[in-house]
């Protein structure tokens, strides 16, 4: 805090202007936080699919012309067509979709209006054909195909440039000054340290899936006895370390001595949620979550973004046996987290996302799918413009216009388009955009309009 | 435990009374001892990077035989097995609970083996070539013991036969989906699994990008990292891989795993092998018509003369054993002794391993604040265990939970990126300045609560003094000698810092626990000796290693 005081008086001086001009490339939003404060409350739910979402057998034309196609690339892997749960989207198309037998909750929201898909989309520099892949003149991002690098694609929407933030941590590093009487970082991590949420400035905070743990034998209460005990262990922590590591993980322990209290008690104390949550790595980590907005005031937040994930999605094999489960468990947990925010009723405030490694191929390996690209994603909230596909969904054509071989589809929309539009919606400026998805002066489209444009 | 809890409680209560340190008595640390010719320091460091944690018995012998003969001792130390214990347990239902079994010998492996740094090259190279019981493999404990005791015996053997082994090794078959893999069938769209193709290359044996001959990347006149490989190359090797089973069938299709196969190597099954032409690295073309062990072989021996691989699997070794930030001399000396060891022999990972322990980067001088690392969790507490003589009732290490509470398991990482990635680098100083911290991923507000109480439980009740509250697995520390001197605080810290930190030790920490320790009654012992295990174990101090 002391920090944030000392860096805001310092940029009501005129020091600041004169810094700031001579630091190209770093805009005056960049370094005072552009936005807030806000007078309503929002959150994003980042929900990445680890090892690589074969999405292609999520959201599936259902059209005969369009299904035979599908039919006919994914061989033994295709859905069947009767079995696909029809979606009726509010803008008519030539082509009807379905989506996975397993996914009945997501048709649910779908259909209410309170989910929406973003097709086809994935990490990208600029407009991208395949003309230009195949003829190797597309300037492309590093490494496709590779998970942890295409996991860092969208977790920091960086390019060919090394980054060490992704674009949640640069939206609260962009809001810090709006928020600065939050009682819990702005970003949560339900799922370990990840770069989607480290910043320059802010500093993520990282619980469990049921949320934070307390220490034993610890206490914040002078009138406890372990506050001694919890005095004196903070100030070891405090101590000069010469050992760069040393002083890391000294950092991270006193960050989770402060926070597990009152985080924790927060959490005791939150309202008991009427809305069952599936008992699954990913919905524990959602029913944590909907506690922790339930007592957001409390807490005194105003804008957070969690990040939850779920794994085993990377189906080189037995593709058919696992992806029932791995697709319904997303749709159940996300379906359970929508119906807990209506009963908090904060469904407005919130909205949550999907991300993963990328797309998979069309084609089968046998009796699973390998690394692609483009892929499909979920967006679900109160405020998504639901029921309706957004971006472009390919014909799903070994060969077609799409395909770079194999049945890897080139996105047609950007994952820096998809995270601006969150990232407007959050309450970043447009003038800042370019700060969250660096990419997105490369593309026609800022808003891809499923938070209302 | 309760009673112990409640005489805490009292002493907090005297200690927040006991106010200001400055007034106290400062300890005086005893006059140290004529420096022999290895310092017990310098003892300690080395075996905080050879085995699963110094100790003082330890030290004595690294000071009697000196550095370059321990590590030389070391490297002739037989390997100590985990699948013939498997093997002579009853078959559970389901098979999967021996795990438990496996992580329990591997814990006496790691406490109590003699080749201690033939085990923790292995923990290295399961963290390199990883495997996971988190999957599939679940129901194959016999294959996960098998494969961590092919680690174990290749870890001072050549790195060409050790990528082989893992090759073929059906855990990673499993793993990794070579098992099973099959020629194209165009017919119906289907053509060979990438999977294993992509990860040996990127995560097992050259990496991404062009590395020079010191680990720095190759840069074009773009001023961008060169890719070693593209989409046809993998799909190249993808072709290499396939035809390959359970052994011990007549028929690919009817290939199922058993007891003895999941200990053997996969089987060709000739038909279902591709035989067209296949890409490798650096335009090579394996020509059509030819064996899948003949493919195999070449299309090995293309990925391991790589200049890639030196460079490469010298960092990886570095990090898991002394540093996280080598400089490019420490990786360019290294990866030259696997270009060579010295006989012309390329991959030799005994001379590799003795290089990267000898090396001066590895025993600074003058050491700076990026020198070493951070411990692993599992071997912060393999260190207590050793240190403190743990055992239990029924003689074993029976520690399934070790990964809830730790982030980490032997062989239960939760994909083959491992725990942790070596390019981590936490936000802060360390981001800043370009390092990394691998450790430091799994070092989480949320893990490192979880271990800091895990080491509360052991100190104050998982010890010695509760042995008949204890279940019979659960495995105890023994600080009797410490209990004895526990009168003299400066003696009770100088033991317990002899034995966890070699004597080594800040002037805050020692004052701290000097404070807190005088606060509690000379009469018990007990809370005073617990209470110094634990602030020092759960310090930064000892989570660190130079």
């Amino acid at each position: 805090m002391n920090k944030t005081m000392n860096r805001r008086s310092f940029l009501t001086s005129g020091a600041a202007a004169s810094l700031i001009a001579a630091t190209p490339g770093v805009s005056f939003s960049q370094v005072v936080g552009g936005a807030g404060p806000f007078d309503d409350y929002r959150a994003l739910v980042c929900v990445f699919l680890f090892g690589g979402n074969d999405s292609f057998n999520m959201l599936v034309p259902r059209s005969t012309a369009e299904y035979n196609l599908y039919a006919q690339s994914r061989q033994n892997l295709a859905i069947e067509q009767a079995a696909l749960l029809p979606i009726d989207p509010l803008t008519p198309s030539a082509t009807d979709y379905g989506l996975h037998p397993s996914m009945g909750g997501l048709q649910g929201l779908f259909e209410s209006g309170a989910a929406g898909f973003v097709t086809n989309v994935g990490p990208l520099l600029v407009p991208t054909t395949k003309e230009q892949v195949l003829n190797g003149t597309a300037t492309l991002p590093p490494q496709l195909f590779s998970h942890n690098d295409q996991q860092d694609q969208w977790s920091s929407l960086k390019g060919n440039t090394v980054s060490k933030t992704g674009w949640a941590g640069r939206m609260a590093d962009l809001i810090r000054s709006g928020v600065s009487r939050q009682r819990m970082a702005t970003n949560a991590s339900l799922f370990g340290n990840n770069l989607f949420q480290a910043a320059d400035e802010t500093v993520a905070y990282v619980m469990g899936p049921t949320g934070p743990v307390r220490f034993e034998g610890f206490s914040s209460d002078p009138d406890n006895p372990g506050y001694a005990q919890q005095q004196l262990f903070q100030r070891i922590l405090a101590a000069n370390y010469d050992s760069i590591y040393a002083r890391a993980f000294a950092g991270v322990q006193q960050r989770a001595i402060d926070a597990a209290e009152t985080i924790s008690t927060a959490i005791d104390n939150a309202p008991v949620l009427g809305t069952a949550f599936p008992p699954s790595q990913l919905g524990t980590q959602l029913e944590t979550v909907a506690k922790l907005i339930a007592v957001r005031d409390e807490l005194e937040m105003q804008r957070q973004i969690f990040f939850v994930a779920a794994g085993g999605f990377d189906s080189h094999d037995n593709q058919n046996e696992d992806q029932p489960g791995l697709l319904g468990g997303v749709s159940d947990a996300m379906t359970a987290f929508y119906n807990a925010t209506l009963e908090l009723g904060i469904a407005d405030g919130v909205t949550s996302f999907t991300q993963s490694d990328f797309g998979r191929t069309l084609t089968s390996n046998g009796d699973g799918t390998d690394h692609a690209w483009g892929g499909n994603q979920v967006v679900v909230g109160g405020a998504v413009q639901g029921r309706e596909l957004y971006g472009s969904y390919p014909l799903l054509e070994i060969g077609g216009a799409e395909d770079i071989g194999g049945g890897r589809m080139i996105p047609s929309t950007s994952a820096d388009q998809y995270a601006a539009t969150l990232a407007r919606w959050f309450g970043i400026d447009d003038a800042d955009l370019d700060i969250v998805a660096p990419n997105i002066d490369n593309f026609a489209v800022r808003d891809l309009g499923f938070l209302g444009g | 435990m309760k009673q112990l809890l409640g005489l805490l409680a009292s002493l907090m209560l005297v200690a927040c009374g006991g106010g200001d340190g400055a007034s106290d008595p400062t300890p005086i640390p005893p006059a140290p001892p004529p420096p022999p010719t290895v310092s017990k320091a310098e003892a300690y460091q080395l075996l905080n990077q050879a085995t699963f944690g110094a100790t003082e018995d330890a030290a004595a012998g690294v000071i009697d035989a000196g550095l370059e003969a321990w590590i030389d001792n070391q490297l002739l130390q037989p390997t100590s097995l985990q699948l013939p214990y498997l093997q002579s347990l009853p078959r559970p239902q389901p098979i999967g609970l021996l795990n438990g079994d496996r992580v329990d010998v591997w814990f006496r492996n790691a406490i109590d083996g003699n080749d201690q740094l033939r085990q923790r090259v292995a923990f290295a190279l399961s963290e390199i070539m990883v495997v996971s019981q988190l999957g599939a493999l679940q129901q194959a404990p016999y294959a996960l013991a098998s494969y961590y005791d092919m680690l174990a015996r290749n870890a001072f053997g050549n790195y060409r036969d050790l990528i082989e082994d893992v090759t073929l090794h059906p855990a990673m078959g499993v793993y990794l989906s070579m098992l099973g893999n099959q020629k194209p069938n165009p017919a119906l769209n289907i053509r060979p699994d990438e999977n294993y193709a992509r990860e040996l290359m990127q995560l097992f044996s050259i990496g991404l990008v062009e590395l020079d001959i010191d680990g720095t990347p190759v840069l074009d006149d773009q001023g961008q990292p060169i890719p070693t490989y593209d989409q046809a190359v993998i799909e190249g090797f993808a072709h290499v891989y396939t035809g390959w089973n359970w052994a011990g069938f007549a028929n690919f299709e009817f290939a199922r795993p058993t007891e003895a196969n999941q200990a053997q190597p996969m089987q060709l099954y000739p038909d279902f092998h591709d035989t067209g032409e296949k890409l490798l690295l650096n335009g090579v073309v394996l020509p059509a018509g030819r064996s899948g062990e003949q493919d195999l072989a070449d299309a090995l021996d293309n990925v391991f003369n790589h200049p890639n691989v030196g460079p490469f699997m010298a960092i990886r070794l570095i990090q898991r054993l002394t540093t996280s930030n080598p400089s490019p001399g420490y990786v360019q000396r290294v990866a030259e002794v696997f270009n060579d060891n010295g006989a012309g022999v390329r991959g030799d990972l005994r001379a590799v391993v003795k290089a990267i322990l000898m090396d001066p980067e590895a025993r600074p001088e003058l050491p700076t604040a990026i020198d070493g690392k951070l411990k692993e969790p599992l071997l912060r507490l393999t260190q207590l265990w050793r240190a403190y003589d743990a055992t239990s009732a029924s003689g074993g290490y029976r520690f399934p939970a070790a990964s809830f509470f730790f982030g980490q398991g032997p062989l239960q990482a939760p994909s083959v990126f491992n725990f942790f990635s070596p390019f981590y680098a936490p936000p802060g100083e360390i981001s800043d300045a370009s390092l990394v911290a691998p450790e430091l991923q799994i070092a989480t507000e949320f893990q490192n609560t979880f271990v800091t109480n895990f080491f509360f439980y052991q100190a104050f009740f998982q010890n010695h003094l509760n042995t008949g509250e204890l279940q019979p697995d659960d495995v105890y520390i023994d600080f009797a000698d410490e209990m004895a001197i526990a009168a003299d605080p400066n003696a009770l810290i100088d033991m317990v810092s002899g034995k966890l930190l070699g004597g080594v030790m800040s002037d805050t920490l020692r004052r701290e626990i000097f404070d807190i320790v005088s606060a509690i009654p000379e009469t018990d012992a007990a809370l005073r000796a617990a209470e110094t295990i634990f602030l020092i174990v759960s310090s930064p101090e000892f989570a660190a290693q130079m």
